[in-house]
């Protein structure tokens, strides 16, 4: 059986390296060279350790603990590396050095600013720390520097509406936080505790407290807020479109991760016994599917395009964790990193596209025709499309295949009925895909196939834009996925097979006098 | 003592929240300090439901719990941070939009 693992440091790691690596990159300020290549370095570091994590972790079969000052679980901070929480955090910091390598080619003002990557890496180290974190107030902490980092983000953006963005997405981001307090505060009052396991031990030991319904339902809209899902989606697409390339591809792709985080270990650790809140998700994510496919259709601007697919996307991934099934879980597990990398690169290549613009702006009506001086962007554009929608030979069809083939397994199981909530996802499975092609190939056919029409003569495609490196690189990384994707999914069905027994996460933090769960 | 607890929380949750939905950008600000005092003192009526005497005093006795007052200084700590960079955006964005009416910040809308 398990023992009690040691301390081991590196459960922290991805998000202390990049914490310290801001604070070194403050201190050189005046050298933007070298404050660019160290933020860089940092970021490829912590990359490296976190691939160093999740590799240990798959080898040891068990989670990597850290008991900080060596206090004993309930009564310190833990931070706690298990099978999900180490690809998140591996996703996350994967697609950072991306967005850092993208902002090292960028032609943006912003990140010239001089504290734009010791921001960078607040923002990433704020995400890891939420990702790898054991204790439920730690989250928060760690959500706020995220909120804080990506808000000052944006206020510096070349876009002129950055500030207004910033404005409304610290507004409401404030206010999931407060929601979050909430929720932490009636979990403290009813079981007397902040750590995770701990919590989750004592809801299963006395599930009927008063406060409990509502401390999950506190949480689920901090959740959903953090990631932008249906209802609280309206602040997305515009605070997506507003920031800095490098940053809105961030945001998009991981950050609104955290509540996909939040969710798995809610349904999973915390309170698996309240089926409605798999039921909310579920309807949650088809209005998610539903609305972002047709609001990106509606849209007249590249990027908020592809900020309006992310609901559409996260609607997937909210149906995967709603089913609840063993194989749906790793359906959304897969979908999660998959999704990361595809959004990401697609965000860039708008960036891109802005940059070669006469206006700096992803807008259809200024970066019409600029895609015929850009053709390398066009085939990256194109195979980022088909992954999006969900086409082989890319990892987009991998993950939507994984999620149809658990619905239908489950079923046919007997381990789900064969209601509306099945159906209808299924269905719209293929509904969502051809809406995105239709809004993919309008943006193909609209910058790349159509005339470039000045509208005056001094309006000219720039020479030379921000750096094809980081999307390439991303859309590689998609192709290999989705050719050799038999990895990835077998272990997304390990960590699904992990979380779906609390017990073993219990069993890891805790001392085992003290873990009751079985 | 308990009863009045719960009824402050609740007014000044009333009141932020009407400061909120206010149009003046200023007053929005205001209505986030005043919320995050309510869940403040919420956090703090957490603990202190059975505090009789000091966490760390020598006597004997049931002792209060000393850590939401160690949440509160955390959530005190970063909402003041958050806040000055908010006048900070608030600044800026009247001096951008030359308005603080609300309806009128709305450049990203169409």
């Amino acid at each position: 059986m398990f023992e009690q693992p040691s301390n081991s440091i590196l459960a922290i790691l991805p998000a202390l390296i990049p914490l310290t690596g801001a604070a070194v990159a403050m201190l050189l300020r005046r050298h933007p060279y070298a404050q660019a290549a160290w933020a860089f370095g940092a970021m490829a570091t912590a990359c490296a350790v976190s691939a160093w994590l999740l590799w240990q972790v798959a080898e040891a079969g068990q989670p990597l603990v850290l008991q900080l000052g060596a206090w004993p679980a309930p009564f310190g901070i833990t931070f706690v590396a298990d099978p999900l929480s180490s690809t998140f955090a591996f996703m996350a910091q994967l697609v950072f050095v991306f967005g850092f390598l993208y902002a090292l080619g960028a032609k943006d003002k912003a990140v010239h600013h001089d504290t734009f990557y010791p921001l960078f890496l607040t923002l990433a180290a704020g995400l890891s720390g939420a990702l790898l974190t054991g204790d439920i107030f730690n989250l928060f902490v760690m959500i706020e520097l995220v909120v804080i980092s990506g808000a000052v983000l944006t206020s510096i953006s070349d876009d002129r509406y950055g500030p207004e963005a910033a404005f409304k997405y610290f507004l409401i981001s404030t206010l999931a936080s407060f929601c979050l307090l909430f929720g932490i505060g009636s979990l403290y009052v009813s079981y007397g505790t902040l750590n995770m396991a701990d919590l989750a031990q004592r809801i299963a030991a006395d599930p009927n407290r008063p406060l409990l319904a509502a401390a999950v339902v506190f949480l689920a809209i901090t959740f959903m807020i953090k990631s932008a899902a249906v209802p609280f989606h309206f602040w997305q697409p515009d605070f997506h479109t507003a920031s800095p390339t490098p940053v809105s591809a961030m945001l998009s792709s991981v950050v609104v991760k955290i509540g996909v985080y939040g969710f798995l270990r809610l349904t999973t650790l915390l309170v698996p016994q309240f089926d409605w809140l798999n039921g909310a998700l579920i309807v949650s994510g088809i209005a998610g599917v539903v609305f972002g496919g047709l609001g990106a259709i509606g849209t007249h601007n590249a990027k908020r395009m592809f900020a309006y697919s992310t609901l559409a996307q996260i609607g997937f991934i909210y149906v995967g964790i709603g089913w609840g099934a063993a194989l749906s879980i790793a359906a959304a597990v897969l979908f999660t990193f998959n999704h990361a990398l595809i959004k990401s690169a697609m965000l860039m290549l708008s960036g891109y596209l802005a940059s070669r613009a006469p206006i700096k702006t992803a807008a259809f009506s200024v970066v019409r025709g600029v895609g015929k001086y850009a053709p390398l962007g066009g085939v990256l554009f194109l195979l980022g499309g088909m992954a999006l929608a969900g086409m082989p030979p890319t990892n987009g069809f991998i993950s939507k295949l994984m999620l149809f083939q658990s619905g239908v397994l489950a079923v046919q199981a007997g381990e789900m009925a064969a209601s509306l909530g099945v159906w209808l996802p299924l269905a719209l499975i293929g509904f969502s895909s051809i809406l995105t092609f239709v809004y993919v190939f309008r943006a193909l056919m609209v910058i790349w196939w159509e005339p470039f029409q000045p509208k005056s003569p001094e309006e000219k495609v720039k020479p030379r834009g921000d750096s094809l490196l980081a999307p390439a690189g991303l859309i590689l990384l998609c192709l290999v996925l989705g050719l050799w994707a038999q990895p990835l999914a077998d272990w997304s069905q390990h960590v699904s097979g992990w979380i779906g027994a609390p017990a073993n996460y219990t069993r890891a933090v805790l001392l085992p006098e003290q873990s009751t769960l079985k | 003592m308990d009863l009045l607890r719960a009824i402050a929380i609740g007014v000044l949750f009333g009141i932020a929240l009407y400061q909120l939905l206010r149009r003046n950008v200023i007053r929005i600000a205001i209505g986030l300090v005043i919320l995050s005092n309510a869940v403040n003192l919420f956090l703090l009526s957490v603990g202190a439901y059975n505090g009789v005497v000091e966490a760390y005093a020598k006597a004997v006795g049931q002792r209060s719990d000393a850590l939401p007052q160690a949440l509160i200084l955390t959530a005190i700590v970063i909402s003041m941070g958050g806040f000055s960079m908010m006048l900070a955006l608030l600044y800026v964005i009247a001096s951008r939009y030359r308005t603080g009416d609300s309806d009128e910040v709305r450049g990203l809308s169409h």
